[in-house]
């Protein structure tokens, strides 16, 4: 393998010492990818759900109305993050059942998973997700219905800021919407591998 | 139908109305969703799309540095590296990593650079099962067939040939409703990744600063992949490091927009290493294999800024030559314009049997205006024509030789007598005629001939002024 | 604005089919107070060869174009598609080559202008005298990317009296003519011309026009093949006809 290694190093010092005019790495600012919804003056929790909408998915604020959401779709098993359960067992309502392990062989069990999120991207609409909150990654993804509670002041305003804030996780994922597909004649159909439904629940964790 | 012409020209020629209408169509709503978007979210996109291929050209001017930065950060995250020079010895890599776990069965996700090595069918001969997760793939697979477009692989398919598919791979009674083809796929390939050893990807984006690699997906396979699986192995272009974090903005806020008109893509994964300590899902051990594979050969030559491409498809949907030909004439992993320099160039020694691509094309330059790296694809195309001839390669079609051309256009007399000459051409029976005179006629109808006339009026002219 | 003396690349498609846009080309830039020059020895720009790739053909050619043009003055040429070779296929063609031939390319693609810019950018002009009544559908001849050239000349054809500029539809689209890849891939240029013809019929155009000869030959060629003939004017020719009718070309 190191000798891979070196022939290859080998090759590219070969191929890139006969270059006169090497491109310097430009400068820019970090708002050059800004997009221009996200230039306009706004409340970041607004508009990450006003964009969590746009792309498909859903907002709550109230745990309430979130258990009784959840119920109306039937979905009234699932799992959830140990850290949430006392609180959201109280939190969202009558008739639903929250584990607090997931057992794989009985994954298509859960209706719904509820998990941590580490942050949120106004400009996108998107929940950011990592390994240090999400409690377990396929309670996060195998269930049909993933509602990740976020609090507000994690909601990042854009792209450029969420990834000045990717750390030292090693798993850091920008979810936007639910999972889809439009390989099947360009039409496009939600919830593919992943939920069918994304669910965010804009909330300080634990507080009533 | 006639046998000689070029194969591009008979293949495009031989589909059916049907199919060619369906990669027209869906092409064409590709291309107005990305100039849509694009045009909704920027005020100058072609300003990014400059600054994004300034920022890959520089990588690739400095790709040794790079490389060797990506590669310390990636092992200080606990992943290992490896190199492989070429698709055999990733190949191999690959099997090796699984024997030493005793795995058997792999998922894996849409990753071109898996396709360009045939990793599947190799993994399939050494006794591994190895199973396409992305819903266009998974039909490619199951029908042993090839992927036409580098984002959407069954472009060229309608879901009455998917049904027919699923029914005769005992996936359900025939139904060709894309909800009921979905739920299936996703119903099927659940079990398969929990009973999975390990998932492979590729990578769209690796950052040089952090050793991250960016995975850009839609439908939730990746990172099923990675949450049921205990080792992921990614397969890398060496061409695909960007030098910051920060540059990484840039490129997901082109790469979404110009290949689906989104935003960003429903899934982008920032990977830096196996799973957290805490995590119980996911991948314990992570393998990088960078792949060389002819991209430094590539590097040293004179169309390396092919390289910058982020496969995101938008010269596909654009070219017109793509829409009326399909991604299957281009005879390769990449299609298109940026297959048309690619293929030929990863070819290595076996460039003459592809340099027909790089000719099956106008010129037209809307794949440049598109690109989101602005790569100057019709200068690539033209240097690779010079190389192909050079090389001896003699085209198929009626394309004339240019050296009685180049000879009677560097000789004014000659050229001037042949202007006054040519109205003789139409006295030519037709079969005697050249045969790019016959293949123009044949459907077009020639102007009239008018050789030496504007000469002779302007001359007339200087002879009337004072 | 004081106009100066020019040159006339007429281009090789001119000499063999298209005299009378080069005719018309002459007369616009006289109207307009230029001196035009026509270099007799002149014969193609060496694109043909170019495209085909085989580039040392082609050197042959483009030595003796630039022998041609050497005089100082500005060179005009009524084709989008020439004037890109000059001003940029030339350069690619010389890269390696001697010092003479990358100056000299050089410096002949800095003073090289199609019609259309020359006359808007070149001149300054912004509207265009006299009057033609017509429906005129519009080809952004593929040349025409990224240069200010292709909003010239719609600046022009719209400031004429009378006449109405209507787009085509999926504009970006080439027509399929591509100089020999036409030939070589004729079927492929067959199917991309039939689309351009369906969106041109579509704009219930008097005439199709472009400041290309090579694509409307092309697409005029085919259109009367497939029996839905089409009229095509050059942009040259517009301008000329709009004098005329205003009264102000020459007879």
């Amino acid at each position: 393998m190191s000798e891979t290694r070196r022939l290859i190093f080998d090759r590219l010092k070969a191929a890139l010492g006969g270059i006169a005019d090497k491109k310097p790495l430009p400068d820019y600012p970090a708002d050059v990818a800004l997009s221009l919804g996200a230039r306009e003056p706004g409340d970041p929790v607004a508009r990450f759900g006003q964009n969590l909408e746009a792309v498909g998915g859903r907002a709550f604020t109230d745990p309430a109305a979130l258990g009784a959401w959840l119920k109306e779709r039937g979905a009234t098993r699932g799992y959830c993050d140990p850290a949430l359960v006392s609180w959201l067992t109280t939190a969202l309502g009558d008739g639903l059942t929250l584990e607090s392990t997931l057992a794989r062989e009985r994954i298509d069990d859960y209706q719904f998973g509820i998990t941590r999120a580490r942050g949120a991207v106004a400009e996108t609409g998107s929940l950011i997700l990592d390994d240090a909150t999400t409690s377990r990654r396929l309670g996060a993804l195998a269930p049909w219905i993933h509602v990740a509670v976020v609090t507000p002041e994690r909601i990042l305003p854009d792209v450029g800021s969420a990834i000045a804030a990717l750390g030292d996780d090693p798993n850091v994922i920008f979810c936007t919407g639910p999972s889809k597909t439009a390989d099947v004649e360009g039409i496009l159909i939600e919830g593919v591998h992943g939920p069918g439904e994304q669910v965010a629940l804009i909330h300080l964790f634990g507080a009533p | 139908m006639s046998q000689r012409g070029e194969p591009f020209d008979r293949f495009a020629a031989a589909q059916s109305e049907s199919r060619r209408s369906a990669v027209r169509l869906g092409s064409k709503a590709g291309h107005e969703k990305r100039t849509e978007v694009l045009f909704r979210d920027y005020v100058d996109p072609d300003s990014l799309r400059r600054l994004a291929g300034e920022i890959k050209q520089h990588t690739l001017d400095h790709l040794d540095l790079y490389l060797e930065r990506a590669q310390a950060r990636l092992e200080a995250n606990g992943a290992q590296v490896h190199f492989a020079a070429d698709a055999e010895e990733a190949c191999r890599t690959v099997l090796e990593i699984l024997k030493s776990r005793g795995a058997k069965r792999v998922v894996k996700t849409k990753s071109m650079a898996t396709e360009e090595i045939e990793l599947g069918a190799f993994l399939e001969r050494h006794g591994v099962e190895s199973l396409e997760t992305d819903l266009g793939e998974f039909i490619v697979q199951l029908d042993a067939d090839k992927p036409s477009h580098i984002v959407k692989p069954i472009m060229h398919k309608d879901r009455r040939e998917v049904a027919r598919t699923f029914e005769g791979h005992g996936l359900g009674a025939y139904d060709d409703t894309p909800e009921v083809i979905t739920r299936r796929a996703r119903e099927h390939l659940r079990r398969k990744y929990l009973e999975a050893d390990a998932g492979i990807t590729g990578a769209n984006f690796i950052s040089a600063e952090s050793g991250r690699l960016v995975l850009v997906t839609n439908e939730g396979n990746s990172r099923f992949c990675l949450a049921a699986t205990r080792c992921h192995i990614a397969l890398v272009g060496i061409e695909k490091l960007v030098p910051r974090d920060r540059d990484l903005g840039l490129f997901l806020n082109l790469l979404g927009r110009s290949a689906t008109g989104q935003a960003l893509s429903v899934y982008t994964e920032f990977i830096s290493g196996p799973r957290g300590a805490a995590q119980p899902d996911g991948p314990e051990a992570m393998h990088v294999i960078f792949l060389d594979a002819g991209r430094s050969e590539i590097l040293a030559g004179d169309a390396r800024e092919i390289l910058r491409c982020i496969r995101c498809g938008a010269c596909l949907n654009v070219c017109p030559v793509y829409r009326q030909a399909s991604g299957h004439a281009y005879r390769g992993v990449y299609s298109g314009p940026v297959g048309a320099v690619l293929t030929p160039l990863l070819a290595g020694e076996h460039f003459p049997e592809f340099a027909d691509l790089p000719r099956a094309s106008s010129l037209c330059g809307a794949c440049n205006e598109v690109c989101p790296v602005d790569i100057p694809i019709p200068d690539l195309l033209l240097r690779l024509r010079d190389r192909g001839k050079r090389a001896g390669v003699k085209p198929a079609g009626a394309a004339p030789s240019m050296k009685s051309f180049a000879r009677l256009a560097s000789r004014p007399a000659a050229w001037r007598r042949a202007l006054r000459a040519g109205r003789l051409l139409g006295l030519i029976p037709g079969p005697l005629r050249p045969r790019a005179l016959r293949v123009w006629g044949a459907n077009h109808v020639l102007p009239p001939w008018r050789g030496g006339a504007f000469r002779a009026w302007m001359a007339e002219r200087k002879r009337k002024q004072p | 604005m004081r106009a100066p003396r020019v040159q006339l690349m007429a281009t090789c498609l001119a000499d063999a089919f298209f005299d009378d846009v080069a005719r018309a080309t002459v007369e616009v830039l006289e109207h307009l107070g230029c001196e035009v020059s026509f270099p007799e020895d002149q014969t193609c720009c060496s694109q043909p060869a170019f495209n085909s790739g085989d580039w040392p053909a082609a050197r042959s050619v483009a030595r003796h174009c630039l022998r041609v043009f050497s005089d100082a003055a500005p060179v005009v040429v009524p084709s989008g598609s020439c004037a890109r070779m000059v001003s940029h296929g030339a350069l690619l063609l010389f890269e390696g080559e001697g010092e003479a031939d990358r100056a000299g390319a050089a410096e002949l693609a800095q003073r090289s202008w199609e019609l259309g810019d020359f006359l808007v950018r070149g001149l300054g002009v912004a509207r265009w005298p006299g009057r033609l009544a017509m429906r005129l559908a519009f080809h952004r001849s593929c040349h025409s990317r990224g240069t200010a050239y292709a909003d010239g000349a719609l600046t022009l054809l719209r400031s004429i009296e009378g006449v109405e500029v209507v787009e085509i539809g999926e504009g970006e689209q080439c027509c399929g003519f591509g100089g020999t890849f036409s030939v070589a891939f004729p079927q492929v240029s067959r199917g991309m011309g039939a689309l351009k013809i369906d969106h041109v019929l579509a704009t219930a155009a008097d005439a199709l026009v472009s400041g290309d000869s090579s694509c409307l030959m092309h697409v005029a060629g085919l259109a009367d093949r497939t029996g839905r003939p089409l009229r095509t004017l050059h942009l040259a020719q517009v301008l000329r006809d709009a004098l005329r009718a205003g009264g102000e070309g020459h007879p």
